[in-house]
């Protein structure tokens, strides 16, 4: 069979990335574009200033992208691009630079879901194979889905509050840290000790996580340490809620691995990138006789190589969008 | 064939330009712009060579002005010709005798104020309703003039291109994290 390129976009937060993706697992070109810095001086991402950032940079990027690739646009099978979920105003630009290109050089258009693209980014080092269960956990996402196959989801549970990177983000910004709050806890954690009895989050038999009474416990906590005049230990109570958040992952996964007998399990979104959440992750595994599967570091965080590779199964399917391609700012993988 | 772009209000003009208007759409009604600017250029270029952008590069509604220039500065990118921005000011001052101009996004306006040759005499502003209100009463102002689209894209390929690259909306007005 012929070879398939297809380039990529993704602008759904705060990096603009375009990629170029052969066969949906090698990628040839990826650049990645992060704005971190600038939201850091305001806490947080500001969304209209993402926006503004990726209309200024979304050409320029493109041709770093196809100067790295020595390709251009004509070589291409498709254009991909994330249509949700996300920022709206970052989604747009990303999406109505994607239907130029597929409008000027008539390519077609295969719009990816961003979440469905954490999943692929395992595609890039061949690390998905079915069944599988993946685990999503980022910013606004915390679920467990079963894949039978390519595009094959079946969810088996989720948060009925807060995801776990937004209980890191308020965590972190409860005890003082700065913008990524997640990787900051996590460095903090580093030297602490789980001294801080913290709530276990949903002791149930359902695959369901809860964040949010966890987060208000840290919240109270902190809150009561400092009328009564006492100082708090950072590190251990960054480390005693990294440890109980990880640790309601954890008992879920095991559960499941238990109940399904799957064997292969991936976990994707930025939370992903906690390194003592994959250690413990892979412990459960293995304890099941399971094999964890990770995409390298570089494919954790938000880079359109993996909306590249998500893109592939759809090329497949003909799966084609219009130029009236809209963003969602929500949108659910089941 | 020159394409003119402009998407800083909820209305929507996009339009094919060879001496005269070849093709035109004006769309009116507020739906999501993202849905129809796309469609509706590439219903107005048809079968037609592009030999030249023209975008209006703001100030205006954020997300629309930004959808305008993300689109025109790649397609000038990817054909590799020329593009020019006509601000949405602008186009009100040439399409009107009056040339201190304003526009309401319903919180407030933005003001223009340009020389008889289209030179900038101030700054552009954006005055809320009430600063706006004092303001027209010491000032002789056209609010919301009706666009000449042929004397705007007349006026506008007499600039000098722009790299697509540095094609960039401007907004004039504040954020609230800048306040």
């Amino acid at each position: 069979m012929k070879d398939v390129y297809i380039l990529s976009i993704e602008s759904s937060c705060d990096e603009t990335s375009i990629a170029i993706v052969k066969n949906g697992n090698e990628v040839v070109a990826l650049t990645i574009l992060t704005q971190m810095d600038t939201h850091a001086e305001f806490g947080g991402v500001v969304p209209e200033i993402a926006s503004r950032m990726h209309t200024e940079n979304i050409t320029m990027v493109l041709e770093e992208t196809l100067r790295k690739a020595k390709m251009g646009v004509e070589d291409v099978d498709a254009i991909a691009v994330t249509y949700a979920p996300g920022l709206l105003g970052s989604l747009l630009v990303g999406i109505e630079f994607a239907k130029v290109l597929s409008y000027v050089y008539n390519k077609p258009l295969i719009k990816v879901n961003h979440l469905i693209g954490h999943i692929y980014a395992n595609k890039i080092n061949d690390n998905l194979h079915f069944p599988c269960l993946a685990l999503i956990i980022s910013g606004g996402h915390t679920e467990l889905i079963k894949m039978t196959g390519d595009y094959e989801f079946e969810l088996m549970g989720e948060t009925q509050d807060d995801a776990i990177g937004e209980a890191f983000d308020k965590v972190a910004r409860v005890i003082g840290l700065k913008y990524p709050g997640g990787p900051n806890i996590e460095k903090l954690a580093l030297n602490g000790k789980p001294t801080y009895k913290l709530p276990k989050p949903v002791n149930d038999d359902s695959y369901n996580f809860s964040y949010s009474g966890l987060k208000s416990s840290v919240i109270n906590l902190v809150h009561n340490e400092e009328q009564r005049g006492n100082i708090i230990n950072k590190e251990d109570l960054a480390c005693s809620f990294q440890y109980t958040a990880v640790e309601e992952l954890t008992r879920k996964l095991d559960m499941a691995l238990k109940n399904t007998n799957i064997k292969n399990i991936i976990i994707a979104g930025g939370v992903s990138a906690n390194k003592y959440l994959r250690e413990e992750i892979n412990k459960v595994c293995l304890k099941n006789g399971a094999k964890l599967n990770l995409p390298e570091f570089i494919y954790c965080t938000d880079n359109a190589a993996m909306i590249g590779a998500a893109a592939y199964p759809l090329y497949l399917k003909k799966d084609f969008a219009d130029l009236d391609l809209n963003a969602e700012s929500t949108i659910s993988i089941c | 064939m020159n394409l003119f772009i402009d998407t800083h209000l909820n209305d929507v003009a996009i339009i094919l330009y060879d001496n005269l208007i070849i093709a035109k759409e004006i769309i009116k009604e507020k739906k999501e712009n993202s849905r129809i600017i796309m469609p509706t250029i590439k219903k107005v270029i048809g079968d037609n060579k592009l030999s030249s952008i023209i975008v209006v590069n703001g100030p205006g509604s954020f997300t629309g002005v930004r959808l305008g220039v993300t689109i025109a500065k790649t397609l000038a990118y990817t054909l590799n010709i020329p593009i020019r921005t006509v601000t949405s000011l602008e186009c009100l001052a040439i399409s009107s005798p009056n040339h201190l101009v304003a526009f309401s996004d319903n919180n407030g306006y933005y003001v223009g104020n340009f020389n008889e040759n289209m030179s900038l005499k101030e700054e552009y502003k954006y005055l809320s309703n009430s600063e706006f209100v004092l303001f027209s009463s010491k000032n002789e102002v056209s609010i919301d003039s009706e666009l000449y689209y042929d004397k705007i894209i007349k006026y506008a390929l007499e600039k000098k291109p722009i790299n697509p690259h540095q094609v960039n909306p401007i907004y004039i007005k504040k954020l609230s994290v800048e306040k």
